[in-house]
């Protein structure tokens, strides 16, 4: 019994350390945002002082207010129309076999492997083409699409696997339409893919900079990682290294409170498309 | 199957995806293959057919050779070592021990960061002088050991490459935790009962119950790591020289900051079909190893 007491130790031993080699870097952060920003002693000598100074300046110069906002209606927006394009879209493409819905499946899972970084040129001149107007709103059509290859993936995989013909069967010969069918049989029944999607589409909407920052002018307009880059560009107004940290530290707190009250969700969103296979 | 259940017209439900996936995502990649034999510059809307000539420089010049190298390294070191690291976590959480899930959202924390932030803050990590790691070998008397990793030219990639790590770990780690759970405890019993050692036990009764999650997150590795950006576009700004230019990134900045679009174009031509070979190669050896395991 000894033995196996001893064991465990050092296993909790092991991870604590590798845990805080881990974290270093975000608990230096978390520290010297927590000092004044004049605080310029050595940030190795941690947790020396413990003022919201930083923060308050940092809260204001990023327009923290008005920078949550915009990712919460940028995030919540596309997540919402993700969800009902590719669950939608997956639904034939589980359901028929045949090789033209093979021939779909992997004609969306394809687009996977295509950097958004490639073809914003073509893209944007597609958007003037369409006469789309270019504002804070227009990234969300590249999130929507950028996310139904593997949303669609996840959604083809489990309605395959997990929601039985027979039900659907039944509720034919009970005269429901495939409209209805779909929506209040199918579309309850798959509430597990669909917390996988809002979460891992939501968590990379949420922390894009890269569409956000080239359709998204106006600073009142833009969502926090953008408002973290022109923090950090600001030549003319340079902010002391502690604030800069508090802006890290606000920037990542969203999510960090949403992981921290959904873990359970979190875990098992991740984990969706790949154990089942 | 019963087709009067399941409908040809069930394929309606794929149209409103399909648009947005054509309009901005299929099309957009078509004309990309148009601009790649233009001498097109992205703003003004006259351009000429320059046959193959933007391929030919690309070839000539030092720039194709450089991110195509960088671009292997930074996947290959990501693959390997992300997955190795994230292994061998998720074998030390798999144990039987309390606060498990602690720890594992310990890991995890990091993948919450936007690429912006996590950038910002290994600049200062590895800032020369006052960032972390030089301050902490000044402490512990190291203090001339060279720590200017973003500004030289053999360590920035590698420097780089381990922030993407650090911050992909928790995924994985994740996955192939999911994927342990999922094997027997009985399958374990039965292998140590036939007196298979540690090793044995790992490599022939473990490892191939995690084959699911071995292909994806190696899968989802590759991709990440063939279409690298965020941290040369963040941290190095591809320098010193050209020395953390990925394909991803030389190309943006042929197009951005040169204006040398259709040239730009096929720079990206040229990645999507090595994108495209090595990924397929990839996803279809470890399918099969998948089925024979």
């Amino acid at each position: 019994m000894k033995g196996i007491a001893a064991k465990k130790l050092l296993t909790h031993l092991v991870i604590i350390a590798l845990v805080f080699i881990n974290l270093v870097p975000l608990l230096i952060v978390l520290s010297s945002s927590l000092r004044s920003p004049k605080n310029m002693t050595n940030p190795l000598n941690w947790f020396n002082e413990f003022t919201l100074e930083s923060f308050q300046s940092a809260f204001t110069r990023m327009h923290f207010m008005s920078a949550l906002w915009n990712s919460i209606v940028l995030t919540s927006v596309s997540v919402f129309f993700v969800v009902v394009l590719a669950a939608m879209a997956a639904y034939p493409m589980a359901r028929i076999r045949s090789k033209f819905s093979r021939f779909l499946y992997i004609f969306f899972l394809s687009g996977l492997v295509v950097p958004g970084q490639m073809v914003l040129i073509p893209i944007i001149q597609m958007i003037k083409g369409l006469g789309i107007p270019m504002n804070q709103y227009t990234p969300i059509l590249m999130f929507i699409t950028c996310s139904l290859p593997f949303s669609t993936f996840l959604y083809t995989g489990f309605i395959r696997s997990s929601v039985p013909e027979e039900i659907e069967e039944a509720a034919h010969i009970d005269g429901c339409s495939m409209f209805r069918r779909f929506w209040q049989i199918v579309f309850p029944l798959i509430l597990p893919v669909t917390v996988s999607v809002v979460i891992t589409q939501g968590v990379w909407i949420w922390n894009d900079y890269f569409f956000n920052m080239v359709f998204i002018t106006k600073a009142s307009d833009a969502p926090l990682p953008v408002a973290m880059l022109g923090f950090l560009g600001d030549q003319q107004n340079p902010a002391q290294w502690n604030v800069l940290f508090a802006a890290c530290i606000l920037c990542a707190l969203p999510l960090l409170l949403a992981f921290l009250a959904l873990q359970k969700y979190f875990v098992g969103g991740l984990t969706m498309g790949s154990v089942k296979g | 199957m019963n087709s009067a259940v399941m409908k040809k017209t069930m394929y309606f439900f794929v149209l409103p995806a399909m648009l947005f996936y054509c309009v901005f995502w299929i099309f957009p990649i078509l004309k990309l293959f148009q601009y790649s034999v233009t001498d097109y510059n992205g703003y003004v809307q006259s351009f000429n057919y320059v046959g193959l000539s933007n391929f030919k420089t690309l070839f000539q010049e030092e720039i194709l050779g450089v991110s195509v190298k960088n671009t292997l390294i930074y996947t290959f070191i990501t693959v390997i070592f992300g997955n190795i690291i994230a292994l061998m976590l998720a074998l030390l959480l798999n144990a039987n021990i309390r606060a498990k899930g602690f720890y594992r959202s310990a890991f995890y924390i990091p993948t919450l960061f936007s690429a912006i932030v996590v950038g910002f803050i290994w600049s200062y990590v590895y800032m020369p002088g006052d960032g972390l790691i030089a301050s902490f070998l000044t402490k512990i008397g190291l203090g001339d050991v060279d720590t200017n990793f973003l500004g030289s030219y053999g360590k920035a990639l590698y420097a780089i490459i381990a922030v993407d790590i650090w911050k992909n770990i928790g995924t994985s780690t994740i996955i192939f935790l999911a994927g342990l759970q999922s094997v027997p405890y009985e399958l374990q019993e039965a292998g140590r009962i036939d007196g298979a050692g540690r090793w044995k036990l790992f490599r022939f009764v473990t490892l191939p119950m995690l084959a699911t999650s071995v292909t994806i997150n190696i899968t989802l590795s590759i991709i990440n790591g063939l279409k690298a950006f965020d941290y040369p576009f963040v941290m190095t700004n591809g320098g010193p020289g050209t020395s953390t230019n990925t394909l991803i990134y030389a190309m943006y900045k042929m197009a951005f900051t040169d204006q040398l679009f259709g040239k730009a174009s096929a720079l990206g031509i040229i990645s999507f079909a090595l994108i495209i070979a090595i990924t397929a190669i990839c996803v279809f050896t470890l399918n099969r190893k998948e089925v024979s395991a």
